[in-house]
């Protein structure tokens, strides 16, 4: 039945662009007159133009150079024309970033290393709302109810960020911001197929009624397995165990179809209150996958959730602030590792005012319930001890950005967060940014951060045994057992950190972030000695605050913008040492050198040329005992080339992904005895339509 | 991966680009580059050209375009992509875009009092836009196209009192603009009653200023 439904929004999704195609085609010189459908300005009446909000955008390119943190940006334009069809891809092209492959439905993302499919060392945030698994941690950007295109910038953020975007951003922050319906008047559609046959359909529609701004986008996506796509071939780590596991009869089932829907309205009740509602919504069916040498080869779905309600007001003399309630609501059914439904609810609230000429003062607070609820469907999933959880945690900042002198300015950040299950605890940012010339042209940056990382649930409270022993004459033991952990406290990090950004010339842009980084009581998995005298230990494991590390590197990267592209260039070193030799931190280190290189150029009649290049040295699992296996070194080029029709309102696209490799891989995650690789090179076609 | 697979893959790629060489277009389909201020700026700088007369002489060949002129680091980028389609006074638009004086003293191209190297083009402009990295030399260039018919536009603060006829301003997040009408009087040029009408503040002479 899902496999019918599955071809039927294949031929859906495909007779819908035709019928697109005609409308427009015998409408293209239909003039509308509705001030509401029109996107050009140039259409717009003086009076209409009046009406139009302006969101300055030049901000952004002057916050570059004034923010307390280093932030690369990563535009709508950037998202678009690299023809990619999900997030963790899009961001290895950025400095400091670490992306690893896993199968077609689930990557390791981390900043300046420490990833890990459930990695919980990188907050990953969707218009400032966390965006996280409240039990395992870790950006689960496979279920988020985004749609690429209608993402106006992602914002990565590098350093503890813990004291402005809350608890839990350890090494850096992911910020991932749509475009308000106001930016998406009108229609858009489009559609995107590979060689494979995957495809990624999106429809949406935004509209102004007189107060009303509203936006709603539907998505669809469908992507083969890594077997059907040519690639598949699995490995692994544990050879002994192959046949205790069943290792041989192992597909990779990674095909999974999304149904995603991203809806926002914003009311202006006058010029200094607004309100605004959303709701995103994402359900996924596909195939499991082996973690801990379980692997059913069963369906897995995931559904998830994101309404919230934000209410906004400007007290005028630089006053503002907002009030803001928003959900996360997940259910997950993982064969191979757990089925649970999480409930986050947050409330939260911050005022801005200034003090004087010379202060801009931010402070606020939030609180969080969440519920977790964990059903096991077959005695081989994780148990959770003592679940329900109802955990809860609330906390205050307060930011202060002080103008010392034309040219100085200092910021003070300083958050502290009580955990209901775990301690209480505190962040920080001190930052000083010196102009060196009158035109702050040249800025210097030297911060203090110092962050934490509270131990999860799936950290604190999970057991599992798997593979069974039986067949060796040993019933009742197994192979792969994780043990509940201890007492965990807090993983701590503090971080000193050095950067520049310059204009060094029209359109040239210069910026150099240098950090170093100090870790304490970071959790990973100890093996424990195996105290029965069997002839082939079992492999025993559990959590514990083991040791610290040092983490340091430098980011380099130089731009440039003309009439007729873009280019810039970008070099990353981001080394780490733990305390013990084979320590395990749950993760990868970051790959010590990265490289890369984008180029985008406007050519005449509409035609557009973008590559994205990247280099990434082998990335070593952490921990001598680990089950991670080190993902090789990266050689990547994607190249998109599109060309514009009828004035601007269609383009098409080709392009190809990854054009060096056939496939890549095979990259666990933490937990798993084995690896698939997943297809490399994949040549594809966009088309997509305005009106 | 299964042969009807990779040859469905191929021929619809093959198709598109079929279908992609025989179509014409025009600009990048992506979000435009130019911040959605400096696009809204770009339409307020084409109505403007719709409710300003310029002198006989100004416009006295039909065949010539109307053109508007951008003075310094040009915030614009793109903006102006639709005015290919678009005309005004019965005639085409088109931009032209000169250094400031600015970049050009720092770059010892050009000393404090001579004129631009581009002077004689810059005069031929309907409309000036003062970029906002002009801002130290407004008076210079509004004094360097006096006498010429031009329309000065700008957004910058004091704009209107060194002499320039248009500035823009931004109130509760929304464009506004106000006006000149001595300096437009004295550039003769008119300005419609709609766009006196729709401006903030007009500076009107003998120092009366009113909506």
């Amino acid at each position: 039945m899902f496999i019918k439904k599955t071809l039927l929004a294949q031929k859906f999704g495909f007779v819908l662009m035709l019928l697109l195609v005609f409308r427009f085609s015998g409408q293209l010189s239909a003039q509308q007159q509705d001030p509401n459908k029109h996107k050009d300005f140039f259409d717009m009446s003086l009076e209409q133009l009046m009406d139009v909000e302006v969101i300055s955008a030049s901000r952004q390119a002057q916050k570059i150079g004034e923010l307390s943190v280093p932030v690369s940006v990563i535009t709508a334009e950037d998202i678009h024309y690299s023809g990619l069809t999900n997030i963790p891809e899009i961001l290895q092209f950025t400095p400091g970033m670490d992306v690893v492959q896993i199968d077609r439905n689930r990557f390791a993302v981390g900043v300046r290393g420490l990833h890990d499919f459930i990695s919980d060392r990188t907050l990953t945030l969707v218009n400032g709302r966390i965006a996280d698994s409240p039990l395992f941690g870790g950006s689960e950007f496979y279920r988020l109810p985004v749609l690429l295109e209608d993402i106006e910038r992602i914002e990565v953020v590098r350093g503890p960020g813990g004291a402005a975007w809350g608890a839990n951003a350890f090494t850096g922050v992911i910020n991932i911001i749509t475009k308000k319906p106001q930016d998406t008047l009108g229609g858009f559609a489009s559609t995107r197929v590979s060689e494979f046959g995957d495809t990624y359909t999106h429809l949406r529609w935004a509209q102004k009624d007189g107060k009303w701004t509203w936006r709603t986008s539907a998505g669809y996506e469908n992507y083969k397995s890594s077997d059907d796509a040519g690639a598949g071939a699995y490995r692994s780590t544990v050879p002994a165990l192959n046949p205790l596991m069943g290792f041989n009869s192992f597909s990779a089932q990674d095909s999974w179809q999304k149904l995603r829907s991203d809806s926002e309205a914003i009311y202006d009740y006058s010029d200094t209150t607004r309100m605004s509602f959303g709701l995103g919504y994402c359900h996924g069916e596909g195939g499991d996958y082996e973690f801990g040498g379980y692997y059913p080869m069963d369906r897995a779905w995931n559904e998830t959730a994101r309404p919230y309600t934000r209410l906004e007001h400007d007290f005028g003399n630089d006053r503002s602030g907002y009030l803001q309630w928003f959900g996360n609501f997940a259910s997950t059914d993982a064969p191979s590792v757990a089925t649970y439904a999480s409930a986050e609810n947050d409330i939260e609230g911050q005022l801005n005012f200034k003090l004087g000429d010379r202060h801009a003062l931010s402070t606020g607070g939030n609180f969080r319930f969440i519920r977790l609820n964990v059903e096991p469907q077959s005695p081989r999933q994780i148990v959770f001890l003592n679940e329900p959880y109802d955990d809860q945690l609330a906390g205050l900042f307060a930011i202060d950005r002080w103008t010392a002198s034309d040219r100085l300015t200092l910021e003070g950040q300083i958050r502290g967060e009580w955990y209901s299950e775990t301690q209480t605890d505190w962040s920080t940012r001190l930052t000083g940014l010196y102009a060196v010339d009158e035109q702050k042209d040249h800025t210097l940056r030297l911060s203090f951060a110092k962050a934490f990382r509270s131990p999860l649930a799936s950290l604190r409270e999970t057991q599992t045994t798997r593979v069974s022993l039986a067949p060796l004459g040993l019933p009742g033991l197994w192979a792969f057992n994780v043990l509940p952990a201890g007492d965990l406290v807090n993983e701590e990090t503090w971080a000193l950190e050095a950067g520049y950004t310059g204009r060094l010339a029209e359109g040239v842009t210069l910026r150099a972030d240098t950090y170093y980084q100090r870790f304490e009581k970071m959790i990973g998995y100890l093996t424990i000695p195996d105290p029965l005298p069997l002839p082939r230990p079992r492999a025993i494991f559990q959590a514990a605050n083991i040791d610290g590390a040092d983490s340091w590197g430098i980011e380099l990267e130089l731009a440039k913008e003309t009439k007729r592209g873009r280019f810039s260039a970008w070099y990353a070193y981001n080394d780490l040492e733990t305390d013990e030799p084979g320590q395990s931190m749950r993760s990868y280190a970051p790959a010590k050198h990265k490289v890369g290189l984008r180029g985008r150029l406007f050519l005449n009649n509409g035609w557009v040329f973008n590559a994205n290049y990247r280099y990434a040295d082998t990335t070593i699992a952490t921990g001598a005992q680990t089950t991670l296996i080190d993902a090789d070194l990266i050689h990547r080029l994607d190249l998109t080339v599109a060309k514009v029709f009828a004035s601007g309102k269609g383009e098409v696209m080709v392009g190809v992904s990854d054009l060096f490799n056939e496939t890549e891989g095979p990259n666990s995650a933490i937990g798993q005895w084995t690896a698939h690789d997943v297809p490399g090179r994949t040549f594809f076609c966009n088309l997509a339509l305005r009106f | 991966m299964t042969r009807k697979v990779r040859i469905k893959g191929y021929s619809l790629v093959l198709c598109s680009l079929a279908l992609a060489a025989t179509l014409t277009g025009q600009k990048a389909f992506a979000e435009p580059v130019a911040s959605r201020e400096y696009q809204i700026k770009a339409a307020f700088l084409y109505n403007f050209i719709k409710f300003a007369d310029w002198p006989k002489e100004k416009v006295a060949d039909p065949n010539a375009p109307v053109i508007i002129g951008i003075l310094g680091k040009d915030p614009f980028q793109d903006a102006f992509g639709p005015l290919q389609e678009k005309e005004a006074k019965d005639g085409k638009v088109v931009i032209q875009r000169f250094e400031g004086f600015v970049e050009l003293e720092k770059a010892g191209q050009k000393k404090k009092d001579q004129p631009h190297p581009k002077s004689q083009d810059i005069q031929k402009c309907h409309l000036l836009f003062v970029c906002p990295s002009e801002n130290e030399r407004v008076s210079d260039i509004i004094a360097s196209v006096k006498g010429r018919d031009i329309l000065t536009v700008a957004d910058t603060q004091g704009f209107l009192e060194a002499g320039g006829i248009i500035n823009f301003v931004t109130e509760e997040k929304k464009i506004r603009f106000e006006i000149n009408a001595v300096a437009a009087k004295q550039a003769k040029i008119v300005i419609r009653s709609q766009l006196l009408r729709l401006a903030k503040r007009v500076i009107r002479g003998d120092g009366n200023e009113g909506k």
